[in-house]
């Protein structure tokens, strides 16, 4: 907290060293992340929430509206998944260069292919994201996708360092596709493995790995479990063979523990982006730290 | 120290929210307490929400001013029921407070049991935050603001018991979407504390106590990077507090 207050104070103390650089607000973490291995020091990169903080909600803080006043590119997830703050943000930010629809505007969700987009819109699903489920950061092929798709918006907004931009996206892409190649690899033995979700914000990593999701503790997305709802889930875990309970750390751990107790499930605490648990400083260690411990989980279960 | 976010165009919307708050607040604060009924708002806050739930469930438009009729539908109701319960029901009347509180608050959430997220969507439509406030959203909150702080003072002794429940829950009612109910309990109830037993000067002195306040927690909140209402909370309770001591030594002596 000290650090980061007087890390802000030299970044602010030095403001002519700021004016070269594109200014980028991410609304994520992840996007945060990317932004920095696509641009390096080309770009000055700050995220508006933590890796600890649900998306979905955030406190007003003056130094948001300042910085996206400021920003010459935004990143966000978008499909609705900050539709309780981005435009508001973007209102009072009153910058024409970063809404909706301007070159300055990037939603990630825009270059990749949504799942569970739902056929029929209705409040008494729960938590529906019309748009599809806007948790795409979990499938590390959609990383790649939208890396190439932000390559593309870097190289235009800042034509002089074209180059750079190039080089550095090869660089990352030769990097992650070899990464993906890996951890592909490492998760192969654990297709079809069985897991329990808190929230159901995985099914990107689950359709990438082949895992299958057989039960959320939320009955419906965002509705917190009722009694009933668990001791039925109780019941249909019963008879099956299921590897663990898997959620964010933003999330309750208390229902988790209550299932935990009564099958004896480990829970699995995963890094859904940059910085969520301890370790994870960036996408590579973020992916490289999930898969280990599903790896964990399935070794622990064979004992 | 951030000192980009220091900005009139950043702070001032929610300056001029701020300001507006109070000048209701302020004296109606002094006359909470002068009463001993402190958590009055929160109940009227609570019933305002539960209007437009309750219209939402039957299928109004939640947006404009149909949740809004709504919520001022329930808070004058609300209004009416408190007038009765001074009259009737003095001796306990803060406990039953704070069982319309209760009461309002959970039936929002039984009536919402199956509709989470859609649920935080309608209380963000009555939880405002303070740094979310434009210009546009203001102007209707001046025209009651001013309706309201002229009946107050021009008109109190013909407005009596109900009239003061009335004008409460407009206020409040418009007040808790503009900044939240945070700021709403703080702005009604902190400026009046160290103020209370100084007579006529008393109101002045707690629009002071108020304003610096939230001129103090927009400063603070905008170079330590914090949330901008909280802050203002506390920037208020700090200045009242030396207020308040400031005050007492100059009893003493």
């Amino acid at each position: 907290m000290k650090k980061s207050l007087l890390l802000t104070c030299f970044l602010v103390a030095a403001p002519g060293l700021a004016d070269a650089e594109m200014s980028v607000f991410a609304c994520e973490p992840e996007w945060a992340s990317l932004a920095t291995e696509l641009g390096g020091n080309l770009l000055q990169v700050e995220s508006a929430t933590t890796g600890v903080q649900d998306p979905h909600y955030i406190q007003a803080r003056p130094s948001l509206i300042s910085r996206v006043r400021r920003a010459d590119l935004v990143i966000c997830t978008g499909a609705d998944l900050e539709a309780g703050w981005l435009p508001l943000l973007l209102r009072q930010g009153n910058n024409a260069k970063v809404q909706a629809g301007q070159p300055g505007f990037f939603a990630a969700s825009d270059y990749v292919n949504m799942l569970e987009k739902p056929q029929v819109l209705d409040r008494a699903q729960g938590d529906i994201h019309p748009f599809g489920n806007p948790h795409i950061q979990t499938d590390p092929r959609n990383i790649g996708l939208v890396a190439e798709a932000l390559n593309q918006r870097l190289q235009s907004l800042d034509p002089a360092n074209v180059a750079t931009y190039e080089a550095r996206y090869q660089d990352f892409q030769a990097r992650w596709s070899q990464a993906i190649d890996g951890w592909s690899a490492r998760l192969e033995p654990l297709k079809g493995a069985k897991l329990v979700v808190y929230h159901r914000s995985w099914v990107y990593l689950f359709t990438w790995a082949s895992l299958v999701d057989v039960g959320a503790l939320e009955p419906k997305p965002g509705v917190p479990p009722s009694s009933s709802y668990l001791s039925e889930l109780l019941a249909r875990l019963k008879d099956q063979q299921v590897l663990g309970i898997i959620q964010s750390s933003y999330q309750p751990t208390r229902p988790a523990e209550w299932l935990s107790e009564r099958t004896g499930l480990p829970i699995l605490i995963l890094p859904h982006t940059v910085g969520s648990v301890s370790g994870v400083t960036d996408l590579f260690s973020m992916f490289e730290v999930l898969v280990s411990e599903l790896e964990a989980a399935a070794a622990g279960s064979a004992k | 120290m951030n000192w980009h976010a220091i900005d009139l165009s950043i702070l001032g919307p929610a300056l001029v929210a701020g300001i507006l708050v109070l000048s209701t607040h302020v004296p109606m604060g002094r006359e909470v307490l002068k009463r001993g009924i402190i958590f009055v708002d929160l109940a009227v806050a609570q019933l305002a929400g539960l209007g437009v739930i309750v219209a939402s469930t039957l299928g109004w438009e939640i947006h404009g001013y149909a949740a809004q009729a709504a919520a001022f539908g329930a808070a004058i109701a609300g209004a009416v029921l408190l007038t009765w319960v001074e009259r009737n029901l003095q001796s306990v009347q803060e406990a039953i407070i704070g069982v319309m509180f209760v009461l309002a608050a959970t039936a929002s959430m039984l009536l919402l049991a199956n509709n989470p997220r859609g649920g935080d969507e309608l209380k963000d439509l009555l939880v405002g935050q303070i740094l979310w406030v434009d210009m546009g959203s203001l102007v209707p909150a001046i025209v009651l603001s001013v309706l309201v702080l002229i009946a107050w003072f021009f008109m109190r002794d013909r407005i009596q018991r109900v009239g003061f429940y009335l004008l409460f829950s407009l206020s409040v009612t418009v007040s808790v979407q503009l900044v939240g109910v945070y700021l709403v309990f703080s702005s009604l109830i902190i400026p009046a504390l160290p103020t209370r037993n100084m007579g006529g000067k008393g109101l002045w002195a707690a629009y002071a106590v108020g304003l610096a306040g939230y001129v103090l927690g927009m400063v603070l909140s905008a170079l330590m990077d914090l949330p901008t209402g909280p802050m203002i909370v506390w920037a208020m309770a700090c200045v009242a507090l030396v207020v308040g001591f400031w005050r007492g030594k100059a009893a003493q002596v």
